[in-house]
Order: C-alpha cells, then sequence, then structure tokens
C-alpha cells in the first residue's frame, strides 16, 4: 500500500509567523554549567536528555517508528497506555478526520503490562530510549497493580499516570474530572512506586487547575497536558456518529490554541510544578510557543502519524535555534510570563 | 482582503493501493476516484506537482505459491479494481488465468474497465446494478453463478466492505481461499495509532494496516 497526499513540515498554515522562531536577543544561561548540553532539561527528579517527547497512543510502542527516529535521540517516549491485561479497545471506526485534526476513540488497545516488560521494554532498553510508561485501570487497584509490576523494571524513566482518557467506559477521565478522586488515586499510585510519577491531565475536568493542584498535592512530579478534548462527528447523510464509540478525543492543530491556554494557566497557578505541554504540536515554533507559555517540555501527539520522523526533526530544529540564540533550552521556559499580562488575561479558571 | 486558497484539510495521509508499479522508471501507478477531502486535493494538484509518499506499507496479494497453469478469480467493485492491474499482469506473467469480475452500481463506476483492456489472463465479466453495461445484478450475484466448485485455485477481491462482506460466505460454500483487500479509515498505516482495525474471528481485531490489508476472508468477521 501507498501512502499519497501531503506530509512534511509546513503544511498547516496556521498563522505562524516566520519571525516567531528567530531568536530574540540573548539572554544570560540560567544554569550556566558548561558540561550540560543546552538541550538537557529537569523535571522534578526526571532529567532528559532534550525537551522533545512523544506522547502516549501516538507512538505505539516506540518500535514502530525505529524507520524514521532514533529513538534514543529523543528526549523521552511516552508509551501507548498500558493495563494489567491486554486490552482489545473499541469495535470500528475509531477515527475520523475533522478540520485540522482527527477525532479517535480507540479504547485503549494495549498488550498489556506483562507483555510490555518482556517483549518491549527490552528492545526499548537496548536501542537507548528514555521509555515513559503510560499506564491506566478501570479501579484505582489496577493503577496501583500496573506500577507495581514496573517497580524496578531495567530501562524504564518514569510513570505516566493516564486520568484523562475519554474513550472507556470506566477509570480513565473519571479519575482527571473530579479533583478529590485524582488525589486519592495519585497518593496511593504515589506510595506504590518509586519511579518518577507524571500525571496526564484531561482538559474536559471541571477546573484543570484544580485537578492540576490537586495531583500535584498528593505526589505528583511532573504534570502533563493535555489529553484529547472530547468531540463528535456525524456523516450529515446518515445522521450516525462517525464512530463507534459515539464521541472521541479531538487531537491535532485544532487544539492547540486550548492547550497553550492550559498549560498558561496551569502555570501561572502551580509555578513551580514542572509541565509537559501537549497539544497539536507539528513545527518549532508550536514548541516554542508551550515552552513559552510554561512547559519545561512537550509530548509530539497526533503529527507522528503524519509525519513519523517530525519528534528527531524537531529535537534537531531546537538545537539549531538554542545554538543560534546562543543560551540552553532552559531559558526558554514560561517566557511569556514575564510580559506582564493581567491574571485576568489567561481567561478564568475552569 | 485577499485569500490565498490554503488547507487545514486533509490533515492526516490517504492510504491508497498500488495499481501497478514500473521499479526500472521508478513509478508508481495509483488509481483514485473522488469521494472526499483528501481525494479530492489529490485532483486539484497541478500536473507535475510534488507528494509526500510514505510506503509500501501493509502486504500485497500473493501470488507465488499458485501452480502454474492454475486459474484464478478476480472480483472487482467500482474502484476497488485499483489493485487489479499489477496483479492481472503478474499473474500472466506467471501464466496464471486470472477471470476478472467487474462490477458497480451503473456504468460510471466501470470507468476503470479500459485500464484493464487487453490485460486480462482469461475472461472478463462485467454486471451493472441498474443494468446499464454487462448483466444488471450485483457482482457477487454474477460470481456465484459462473463459479463452481474446483473451477478456481483461489478468489482475489477488493470494493466495498459490504461487497467483500457478500463475498465471504460464497467462497466458505466453494471452499475456494481467498485473498480480500480490506478497506478501513487509517491514521499512520503503519501499525502505531490502531485506528483501522477490523473485528477478527481468532482474535478481537486485527489491523489492517500492518496485518493487512490484503486477508483471507475466513480471518474476518464479516
Amino acid at each position: 500500500m501507498v501512502k499519497g497526499a501531503d506530509g512534511g513540515t509546513g503544511r498547516l498554515g496556521d498563522g505562524e509567523k516566520e519571525s516567531a522562531v528567530n531568536p530574540p536577543s540573548p539572554r544570560p544561561p540560567v544554569s550556566p554549567s558548561a558540561t550540560e548540553s543546552p538541550l538537557s532539561v529537569q523535571l522534578g527528579p526526571l532529567r532528559l536528555k532534550n525537551p522533545i517527547l512523544t506522547a502516549s497512543g501516538t507512538f505505539g510502542y516506540g518500535l514502530e517508528f525505529t524507520d524514521w527516529v532514533d529513538l534514543a535521540r529523543l528526549g523521552g517516549l511516552c508509551t501507548k497506555g498500558l493495563s494489567l491485561r491486554p486490552h482489545a479497545g473499541n469495535a470500528p471506526p475509531r477515527i475520523c478526520e475533522t478540520p485540522a485534526g482527527m477525532l479517535n476513540a480507540i479504547g485503549l488497545q494495549n498488550i498489556g503490562v506483562e507483555a510490555f516488560l518482556s517483549e518491549k521494554l527490552p528492545r526499548l532498553r537496548s536501542m537507548g530510549a528514555t521509555v515513559i510508561a503510560n499506564v491506566w485501570g478501570d479501579v484505582e487497584e489496577d493503577y496501583v497493580a500496573i506500577v507495581k509490576t514496573l517497580e524496578g523494571a531495567q530501562g524504564l524513566a518514569a510513570v505516566e499516570l493516564n486520568i484523562s482518557c475519554p474513550n472507556v467506559e470506566k477509570g480513565g477521565m473519571l479519575f482527571g474530572n473530579s479533583p478529590s478522586a485524582t488525589a486519592s488515586l495519585v497518593s496511593r499510585v504515589r506510595g506504590a512506586t518509586g519511579f518518577p510519577l507524571i500525571v496526564k491531565l484531561s482538559p474536559n475536568a471541571p477546573n484543570l487547575v484544580e485537578s492540576a493542584r490537586s495531583a500535584r498535592a498528593a505526589g505528583a512530579d511532573v504534570l502533563s497536558l493535555v489529553n484529547t478534548f472530547v468531540g463528535m462527528s456525524i456523516d450529515p447523510e446518515t445522521a450516525r456518529p462517525r464512530l463507534s464509540f459515539g464521541t472521541g478525543g479531538l487531537s491535532g492543530p485544532a487544539i492547540k490554541p486550548l492547550a497553550v491556554r492550559m498549560v498558561y494557566q496551569v502555570a501561572r497557578a502551580l509555578p513551580d510544578t514542572p509541565l509537559m505541554g501537549i497539544g497539536g504540536i507539528s513545527q518549532l515554533s508550536d514548541v516554542l510557543e508551550f515552552l513559552a507559555a510554561g512547559a519545561t517540555a512537550v509530548q509530539i501527539g497526533t503529527a507522528n502519524f503524519v509525519e513519523p520522523g517530525v519528534s528527531q526533526r524537531l529535537v534537531e530544529e531546537l538545537g539549531v535555534y538554542c545554538a543560534r540564540r546562543g543560551a540552553p533550552v532552559a531559558t526558554l521556559v514560561g517566557r511569556a510570563h514575564r510580559c506582564g499580562l493581567p491574571a485576568g488575561e489567561a481567561g478564568a479558571e475552569g | 482582503m485577499l485569500e490565498v486558497p490554503g488547507r487545514v484539510r486533509p490533515y492526516l495521509r490517504r492510504a491508497y493501493s498500488v495499481a501497478d508499479a514500473d521499479r526500472e522508471a521508478g513509478e508508481v501507478e495509483l488509481l483514485v476516484k473522488t469521494i472526499g477531502v483528501g481525494t479530492a486535493a489529490l485532483e486539484d494538484l497541478a500536473e507535475g506537482s510534488s507528494v509526500h509518499l510514505l510506503g509500501p506499507l501493509g502486504n500485497g496479494f500473493g501470488i507465488e505459491d499458485l501452480p502454474i497453469g492454475a486459474r484464478v478469480a478476480v472480483v472487482a467493485g467500482g474502484i476497488g479494481a485499483a489493485p487489479f492491474p499489477l496483479l492481472l499482469r503478474a499473474l500472466q506473467k506467471r501464466t496464471i488465468a486470472g477471470d476478472f469480475f467487474f462490477g458497480g452500481r451503473g456504468e460510471r463506476d466501470l470507468a476503470l474497465l479500459n485500464r484493464f483492456d487487453g490485460r486480462v489472463p482469461g475472461d472478463t465479466f462485467l454486471s451493472t446494478d441498474d443494468g446499464s453495461a454487462g448483466e444488471k445484478g450485483r457482482v457477487t450475484d454474477l460470481f456465484r453463478r459462473r463459479a463452481s466448485a474446483g473451477r478456481y485455485a483461489r478468489l482475489y477481491a477488493c470494493g466495498p466492505m459490504p461487497m467483500l462482506a457478500a463475498l465471504a460466505p460464497i467462497a466458505a460454500d466453494l471452499r475456494l481461499p481467498s485473498q480480500f483487500s480490506t478497506e478501513a479509515e487509517m491514521g499512520c498505516g503503519f501499525g502505531a495509532c490502531l485506528g483501522c482495525v477490523i473485528p477478527g474471528v481468532e482474535k478481537p481485531f486485527i489491523v489492517s494496516c500492518t496485518e493487512g490489508p490484503i486477508l483471507p476472508s475466513e480471518k474476518v468477521k464479516w
């Protein structure tokens, strides 16, 4: 089979001006250690070689991408969401394209945590990949059991809790939509794992900042935001939803401004919490925008489907950008917060 | 106010079957019918335009295990004829006879017929639902009438999923080994998004892009 149509870079005229990626006047480095790579970042206990990661659910188990990406070059990769046992996922149709993005209701199909540990992780480790295990469950006990299974695994850098998948009947987003459920789950998992703990937040939560605060207070080292937005597409002729699940998660460039706003808001409310920004990133200017909003690192999602080598390309482009600018990437984080916007400019919380 | 025509759609790549390919010339032929935003964007391209191609991906039709002199059936519905020029040429090269059953709703759906002129290593049978070309009726019924047990060594088929679903029990009745080119909306084409699954018999879902798209009909839960 051959794939046609256009791919590559700069394919979406999203209004980014070329000047957005031109280096502003150099600033003094924040951490002027000469021995450190200018791209390395520190997120709480998690040190990454660069701030470009790939998002769970859009990068398989990493091994699907080795024709296009040297996994060792990435800041990290987040695995497909792992459950205690293999999970079949939802009936098709599972995806449909929407303007500047797509809806998905895959339903967390995955091989299960045991198969991941025996079949995938050793190969990822041998390739030098920085692996973050994304995990999910129906109930708190599932999450605890999974992280206990992962505990001490060689080649694992961190665990990311998915409390925000909109495409399963139980668990998933239900944990993320209630600050108290978030707090309860995160504190139990925190007690069960020694790995750096990332909590992936739902943009569908009634109050994202409160969810973020709960997750952080309960022991999350890092917050990643955002997962997909619940959306729907209906065939105008048949009047049937295009996805068998009815609703799905919206991703792609369409959600970027929403995600940037949320990262900005959470960064403002929780300035000492390391954040990973996610949502519609496909170009260097998108990366810089999320860093400016307050993310210390970013995850590339749906763009991996369109341009499978996009993550490595962005690592390279960010390296060139930082070299030209003469300052480490850490100095790019949170710059938008120094613009002196009134608090109200970030929009009302929730 | 000036608008430069730009696109936010299509966003994802689109999957097409290879109609034919010439390794020496470095050419790949695609037969495309405009049905949505992806195909419309292709149609809008000026001659000589560049596109990005990721492929070939997935599997293809298998003929290597067929004995020389065997006879096979090839069933196509509408634009489902797209992958068959290369298959028919490969069959001819191995002196395997192939009867071509080509159907559509009306004559317009058989527009690709001239692409097969003189290139079918066997008989050609046509049908349309409205009778505007060939026999009136469905191509699956046409095939059922012409095929008898033992006549064919294999059935190759490509067309809308309902056509393949109608063909599956016919192949089963005839104990005819089959290779069906399945259709599913694909996000990535290389097994990452898991968007293109098809319900399976031996397991809940078959990933069409990496395990297919060519599948034995008995493995699919129609």
